[in-house]
């Protein structure tokens, strides 16, 4: 049964893998078990995947429940294609740490540059300071 | 009696209850509801009564008030619960039909102590309170669906069926198949909250009632508990396959009833979803009278985990008959008729493990089912196979149900649904229009099959105006400040205040009259839009409708010109300020050049007379928008239509010739600007060049004309010559005959001048 061609719904990607991209940066992989008209997800047997470099882990994490809203994007994962990937796995003890001193590092390059700015009598205010409308 | 109660918290609160203010008990329901119309409750309590003389419960706290027997019904944890409510005997006097028809259907049921009687479940007092407020038809005082629903008059108890057929009219409810709880409230309004006991009375119970977990299930379950859904989908003959509502069902409620069913149980802890809603009154096929929704509720939690898969309704087999049940029922409906399946298995192997037996049936199954789509997936043949593998060994798969997806789907197409595709998805028709002659050209051409192309049809709904009246109290001071999607609420209170003519200064003022002039460019677009739109509209119209259309068209387009040239009715000619306001806006002068078209000959002449009165202002404005070139077609295609006359006196304002042929001034600086413009040397030739068409097509024409045309072109190529040779822009196109033009009112000496000024030789450029 073709579920209304022409548009975009879920339900034929309904017991699937798919990856998810939330809105907070995490990436998501499970297997899509329901949805909703809002497109609400339940992912199950869900896996929280962190990328730094070219290294990635998996946490796993069980059964997520996202709210419609918070999703940027998902895609179908191709069960045949998904392990030909250039990316390496490693441990998740080993991919957090390296996400921690990515953060630092990064952090440490946003200070240098506000300070820059400061000197300088520039301030760049700050996206969560900014009223969003 | 009341003092054996054994909960002494929920008699305070009842006590509690009643001695509150006389507030409350205005919006009792039974004072002033359906309790007191339809005077159930006296009945019922007499029942009860008479129930309580019966001998067998030791402990038995039969309450003469029917009310506390609920709570009782729900609020006790002990044993001897059972045999209470054994007490309770269904009813013959239950009017809902869908119960009636359940009643009648089976064999009546005799209480039997000590064993678990479907009765238990659907106490008479408890099926009362729902079927109340469902059939209680008049228009209640406080009624949250009316606000959704279009104004109905209020209908006695033998019209219930009538609302079915009254359903919303936009909402689609299958009676055989069982719709997703419809929601007279719209989807997405927060749930009521239990502590306003005075709204709603008609769809709430009158008082809130505990949920209390149910007693443990005393039946052993059919199926050993980690069946997944998917397995129980391929169990054979059972009843969760085929249609959850087998053929002798009566209609299931109706969607006002089903709503205010579903406000009912809102008030429990947990929500109804689709897959539960099924087991309530409607579905009496089963053996089992209608389950009591509350008490299913917690129920549920303790059936086969998870949620259990009530069908795989998609490619299944759909069953027999529901076998009928003539031993005792049990709790859970459909466990009850997946326990009566045990006899239904083939006899040699009834010495199997019953696991055993299902595995065996199931692989049966599954060789069946292989052929089928089980899952719906869509035409991708070699990734369906390996799809459908991944599916039969996917534990997991089928969790949403057939039934919960055509749900979802439903709602997405009802969001689809549209009065006026063009408007609302404007881009989606015409891409598929495109798509669509593509593929019939290319079926003209092959001759082939033509293939189906699967297309979305949005139902065109024809548009209801509904007037959304907020909620009212009947009786109450003030209005009830409840927000909601439909009924938003003022953030500000903003006044506005119109200022004074005096205190704005120049800025102020030139602001303001830019703005005005956006204004009128806006109006004047959708003028334009409404007028390119009639094509479209003319075609798809009746035959009486035509004239009207075609008036309307004129009218607009009326309008139109008089917001380009202002409407000021003193004077004989309008001033072109107005005009060349609009004009010094980019999107104004877009906007002419899609006007131009529709607009009448004179119309049009007068427009690109002014234009071209005021060009060396355009031009200076136009510098950052370089937007007039767009012009160029459409006075082009004007200029064709234009007669002798006004060709002549266009080149005089084009180039700023003196009226007479005086001695000219020195320097001809309107001139200079034109030529120096893309579009101005652009129109400029064009419309030497349409006078010189003219003047070769018409010789005969009144020498007047033509005297006039001489005169004008001397004074032009006076004036062209005496130019300086500025950088002269490029123009977009160069008219053949300029030359043949030119030479006839100069000698060769000047024309070569001319040629080479105007770079009209070819070589040149």
């Amino acid at each position: 049964m073709n579920y209304m061609p022409g548009t975009a719904s879920l339900i034929e990607d309904i017991d699937k893998k798919h990856l998810v991209l939330l809105r907070d940066g995490r990436t998501l992989i499970g297997f899509l078990r329901s949805i909703d008209q809002f497109a609400n997800l339940v992912l199950h047997q869900t896996v929280e995947r962190i990328h730094v470099g070219k290294k990635y882990g998996d946490i796993p994490r069980g059964i997520f429940v996202v709210r419609g809203e918070n999703v940027v994007l998902l895609g179908e994962i191709d069960l045949e294609k998904e392990s030909d990937t250039p990316l390496q796995q490693v441990s998740i003890e080993e991919i957090l740490e390296e996400q921690r001193v990515e953060q630092q590092t990064r952090l440490e390059a946003e200070r240098l540059k506000v300070q820059a700015l400061k000197d300088r009598g520039l301030s760049i205010p700050r996206a969560d300071t900014l009223d969003e409308y | 009696s009341l003092e054996d109660c054994p909960l002494d918290e929920d008699e305070d609160t009842f006590q509690g209850l009643g001695e509150e203010d006389e507030e409350i008990d205005q919006f009792n329901d039974d004072t002033f509801g359906s309790g007191a119309i339809d005077d159930d409750w006296q009945e019922a309590h007499e029942r009860l009564a008479e129930l309580e003389e019966k001998p067998p419960v030791a402990a038995g706290e039969q309450a003469g008030n029917g009310e506390r027997d609920e709570m009782d019904l729900l609020g006790d944890h002990e044993e001897n619960l059972a045999e209470r409510l054994s007490k309770m005997v269904i009813e013959n006097e239950l009017e809902d039909p869908a119960i009636m028809r359940a009643v009648q259907t089976r064999p009546v049921l005799q209480p039997q102590p000590g064993s678990l009687n479907s009765s238990i479940w659907d106490g008479s007092e408890v099926l009362r309170r729902i079927r109340g407020p469902l059939l209680a038809q008049e228009t209640p005082a406080v009624s949250v669906l009316e606000y959704a629903l279009p104004q109905r008059a209020p209908q006695g108890p033998e019209d219930e069926r009538d609302l079915s057929e009254r359903a919303l009219p936009r909402r689609s409810t299958s009676p055989v198949i069982g719709s997703p709880p419809v929601r007279a409230v719209p989807i997405g309004t927060p749930p009521k909250q239990v502590a306003v006991p005075n709204f709603s009375q008609q769809i709430l119970c009158p008082k809130p009632v505990h949920v209390r977990p149910p007693m443990p299930p005393r039946y052993p379950a059919p199926y050993g508990e980690r069946m997944s859904p998917d397995q129980l989908c391929r169990v054979p003959n059972s009843s969760l396959l085929g249609p959850p509502f087998p053929a002798n069902t009566p209609p299931v409620l109706s969607p006002l009833q089903r709503a205010q069913l579903l406000g009912g149980a809102q008030l429990q802890p947990g929500r109804m979803s689709p897959s539960q809603f099924a087991r309530v009154p409607g579905f009496v096929g089963s053996p089992l009278a209608a389950v009591n929704p509350k008490l299913l509720q917690g129920r549920v939690g303790q059936m086969l985990p998870p949620a259990p898969g009530f069908r795989a309704f998609f490619g299944a087999p759909p069953p027999a008959t529901p076998p009928p049940q003539p031993h005792p029922p049990g709790p859970g409906p459909h466990l009850q008729t997946l326990r009566s399946q045990a006899p239904m298995f083939r006899a040699d192997t009834t010495h199997l493990h019953p696991q055993h037996r299902r595995l065996l049936h199931q692989r049966q199954l599954q060789n069946r089912n292989q052929h089928r789509n089980l899952n719906g997936a869509g035409e991708r043949g070699s990734h369906r196979s390996s799809h459908q593998d991944h599916l039969r060994k996917d534990p997991y798969a089928n969790l949403m149900l057939q039934r919960e997806k055509d749900w979802v789907s439903k709602i997405q197409m009802m969001q689809l649904q549209s009065t006026d595709p063009y408007l609302d998805d404007f881009y989606y028709q015409n891409y598929f229009e495109k798509l669509e002659k593509l593929s019939a050209a290319e079926e003209m051409q092959g001759d082939g099959p033509k293939k189906e192309r699967t297309k979305l049809i949005t139902p065109q709904v024809a548009k209801l105006e509904h007037a959304y009246k907020p909620v009212q109290f009947e009786g109450s001071l003030g209005k009830l400040t409840v927000s909601s999607v439909n009924n938003p609420r003022k953030m500000i209170d903003a006044v506005v205040t119109s200022r004074g003519e005096d205190d704005e200064t120049k800025e102020k003022q030139v602001r303001d009259k830019r703005r005005k002039t956006l204004v009128i460019i806006e109006k004047t677009y959708s003028l334009l839009l409404d007028v390119e739109d009639y094509e479209r509209r003319y075609l798809l119209s009746l035959e009486e409708e035509r004239p009207a259309l075609v008036d309307e068209r004129k009218h607009k387009i009326c309008g139109m010109y008089d917001n380009l040239r202002g409407k000021l009715p003193g004077r004989d000619r309008p001033s072109d300020e107005h005009f060349v306001q609009i004009m010094c806006i980019r999107k104004g002068k877009r906007m002419v050049a899609r006007v131009l078209p529709f607009l009448s000959t004179e119309q049009a002449a007068d427009i690109l007379m002014a234009t071209a009165r005021n060009l060396p202002l355009l031009i200076k404005k136009d510098a950052q928008d370089e937007v007039l070139p767009c012009l160029l077609s459409p006075f082009s295609v004007l200029l064709y239509h234009l007669p002798s006359v006004t060709v002549t006196s266009l080149l005089q304002q084009l180039m700023n010739l003196p009226q007479s042929a005086a001695a000219p001034a020195p320097c001809n600086p309107h001139l200079t600007t034109v030529l120096q413009n893309k579009f101005g040397l652009s129109l400029l030739l064009t419309l030497l060049s349409r006078g010189e068409d003219l003047q070769r097509l018409e010789p005969a024409a009144e020498p007047a004309q033509s005297d006039q045309w001489t005169e004008v072109m001397f004074m032009a190529t006076r004036e062209l010559l005496r130019i300086p040779q500025a950088a002269l822009a490029k123009p977009i196109s160069a008219p053949a005959n300029l030359v043949s033009l030119f030479s006839r009112y100069v000698d060769q000496q000047k024309l070569t001048l001319l040629e080479t000024k105007l770079q009209l030789v070819q070589g040149i450029r």
